[in-house]
């Protein structure tokens, strides 16, 4: 089930063209990535499908609620961080959740505390629920962001910046969070990010868009694959030989050998990995070389991500 | 429009305004101030005017530009009686206007001008809660506190008053009378109202806090032009110019409400966020 359905979106403020003709679909349980840098315009795509601000062009419908003419239903079954956590620093962490539950519709005064304690348990913050969100520091208000996303437990979630200013410790909870809200939970997330990290660990579906602008879709492989080319094979040996690379370079799938000696390593481009490989580890051994690893080398998402966004800015 | 989601927006504000001193403090020290001050220098007058003077210099005229109902009001009444008499329930009656406005002058300001300074205007915008209903609480959270004060200001007064001019009056008490009830339930609330939602409306246009408070300042002009209307005795409030004058003011209120519903875009505020 399409759960986020994005035609020909755009958004122009005056004269400039923040968004451009996106048009993309999101299932239910997926985590979808929209990746790009600084001003790509995923903070608008976000605000426009949250019903925040309104298309200049085109349409988006989100659990087949159309965003603008349906915004108020919209806002009920997203739950967002936004790019600021958006809370208010007089007021304790539990009168923040306490505000926004009601805000989000949940009435049920028991079951709303219930809820609240739950969260502000995951993200331990529990002991200091009646502090002053201005004495947090700023990964305890990223996490108490998240946390008020998740109170009205929405279907849709628009994450912007999850991870930013987390530490690494924290950003894994809050990925193990976000994977366990997809695959366990069934809910659909759009993540905005460019921390690469995230978007390869969690999403299903990347986007990559640069001045507001589609540049690429597909699964994190396929983007590293079509950007990258095909993976290469790193064969690491006890002792590298002249031998051992002319066994190498001897075989037919075979079009690039690199040798480095220092560290005994060969680094094999092939026409095709999957066939090549086993032939390639078979004349190695037989050339007399003693190996101690074979690994299928694919370029990062990042510096798949990096090339493109390099190319583009040609 | 759901009441208790604006309920909640006034509850949420109400929550950060009260601890916030830098509010608190000038909405209420300066109204008690003026609610304590003006009643005591009121009943000092006999004492700076000599026992043997029963005429006040001047005084004549004055008494003779107010109307004839309130001529008739000072009949039997010597020169410093009628002039307590007159500034204690006629001059002094428009401060009690200006008060709500004051008090509320800043809380509205801050209404969406201070969420955007703050950056937590994104939050608030994505919840399910609809411009009426965000608006109309934005409008509560300035209102009931300033009418709070106006009304605590106006018992002080009152008290005030007349246990100090018991003795100028002999005995009688002269507040709270049907013209002060009528102004303080009646038209204060209208007015207050009418400024907050301008002053509301301002607050969701600008950047800022400052700016929102120096645009909403202009809206005291025509309340102070009443103000020194009455005190030169040029505009005198009887109970039906205070219930006329209430009827209108609904009616801007309801104008002012739609008005500010129908211009409120969440674009432009978040257009507006750095």
């Amino acid at each position: 089930m399409t759960v986020i359905e994005v035609e020909d979106l755009t958004k122009r403020f005056g004269a400039f063209v923040a968004v451009d003709r996106l048009s993309f679909g999101i299932e239910e349980g997926e985590v979808f990535g929209l990746l790009g840098p600084n001003g790509a315009g995923k903070t608008t795509t976000i605000r426009m499908l949250a019903g925040l601000i309104l298309p200049s062009r085109g349409w988006a419908k989100v659990k087949g609620y159309a965003v603008g003419s349906n915004s108020l239903k919209v806002r009920e079954i997203v739950g967002i961080l936004t790019e600021n956590p958006s809370l208010y620093e007089r007021l304790t962490a539990m009168e923040n959740m306490d505000f926004f539950a009601e805000a989000y519709g949940l009435s049920d005064k028991q079951k709303k505390q219930e809820r609240i304690s739950e969260l502000l348990e995951f993200f331990g913050l529990w002991e200091r629920r009646n502090d002053k969100v201005a004495t947090f520091s700023k990964g305890m208000k990223q996490k108490l962001a998240i946390a008020r996303a998740l109170v009205h437990e929405p279907p849709v979630l628009f994450l912007d910046e999850p991870t930013a200013g987390l530490d690494p410790e924290s950003s894994k909870e809050v990925r193990d969070l976000i994977a366990k809200l997809s695959f366990h939970e069934n809910r659909t997330v759009l993540l905005c990010t460019h921390h690469l990290e995230d978007a390869e660990k969690l999403c299903n579906k990347v986007m990559i868009i640069n001045r507001g602008k589609n540049v690429i879709v597909g699964t994190p492989t396929e983007l590293r694959d079509k950007i990258s080319g095909t993976p290469t094979v790193e064969i690491s040996l006890k002792k590298l030989t002249f031998a051992v690379v002319e066994a190498a370079k001897s075989v037919s799938h075979v079009k690039q050998v690199d040798a480095d000696t220092a560290n005994s390593k060969l680094t094999i481009v092939l026409d095709d990995p999957q066939k090549g490989t086993p032939e390639v580890v078979e004349k190695v051994v037989e050339a007399g070389g003693r190996i101690f690893a074979v690994r299928l080398v694919r370029p990062s998402l990042e510096e798949a991500y990096l090339k493109l966004i390099k190319e583009e800015q040609r | 429009m759901r009441l208790e989601k604006a309920k909640l927006v006034f509850r949420k504000d109400w929550m950060e305004i009260k601890r916030n001193w830098q509010v608190i403090l000038p909405i209420t020290i300066l109204p008690l101030v003026i609610s304590v001050v003006l009643p005591v220098v009121l009943t000092l007058i006999p004492s700076l005017v000599p026992a043997s003077q029963t005429q006040v210099n001047g005084f004549d005229t004055l008494i003779q530009n107010l109307p004839s109902n309130v001529q008739e009001q000072l009949a039997g009444m010597t020169d410093v009686q009628s002039m307590v008499y007159v500034m204690a329930l006629y001059f002094l009656a428009p401060f009690f206007l200006i008060i709500p406005l004051m008090a509320s002058s800043v809380i509205a300001s801050d209404s969406f001008a201070g969420e955007k300074e703050r950056k937590t205007i994104e939050g608030l915008l994505a919840t399910p809660i609809s411009d009426s209903e965000l608006f109309f609480g934005k409008m509560l959270v300035s209102f009931v506190p300033s009418m709070l004060v106006t009304i605590l200001s106006f018992a002080v007064y009152t008290i005030l008053f007349d246990v100090l001019s018991f003795s100028i009056f002999n005995g009688m008490l002269l507040l709270p009378n049907l013209d002060w009830i009528l102004m303080i339930f009646g038209l204060a609330p209208t007015v207050a109202l009418a400024s907050i939602g301008l002053t509301v409306i301002i607050s969701s246009k600008v950047k800022g806090f400052r700016e929102a408070q120096q645009i909403s300042v202009i809206l005291l002009l025509p309340i102070l032009a009443l103000v020194f209307g009455q005190a030169a005795g040029a505009v005198i409030f009887g109970a039906t110019m205070i219930a006329v004058l209430t009827a209108v003011f609904a009616v801007i209120d309801f104008a002012v409400f739609r008005i500010g519903v129908t211009t409120f875009k969440r674009e432009e505020i978040l257009a507006q966020l750095a």
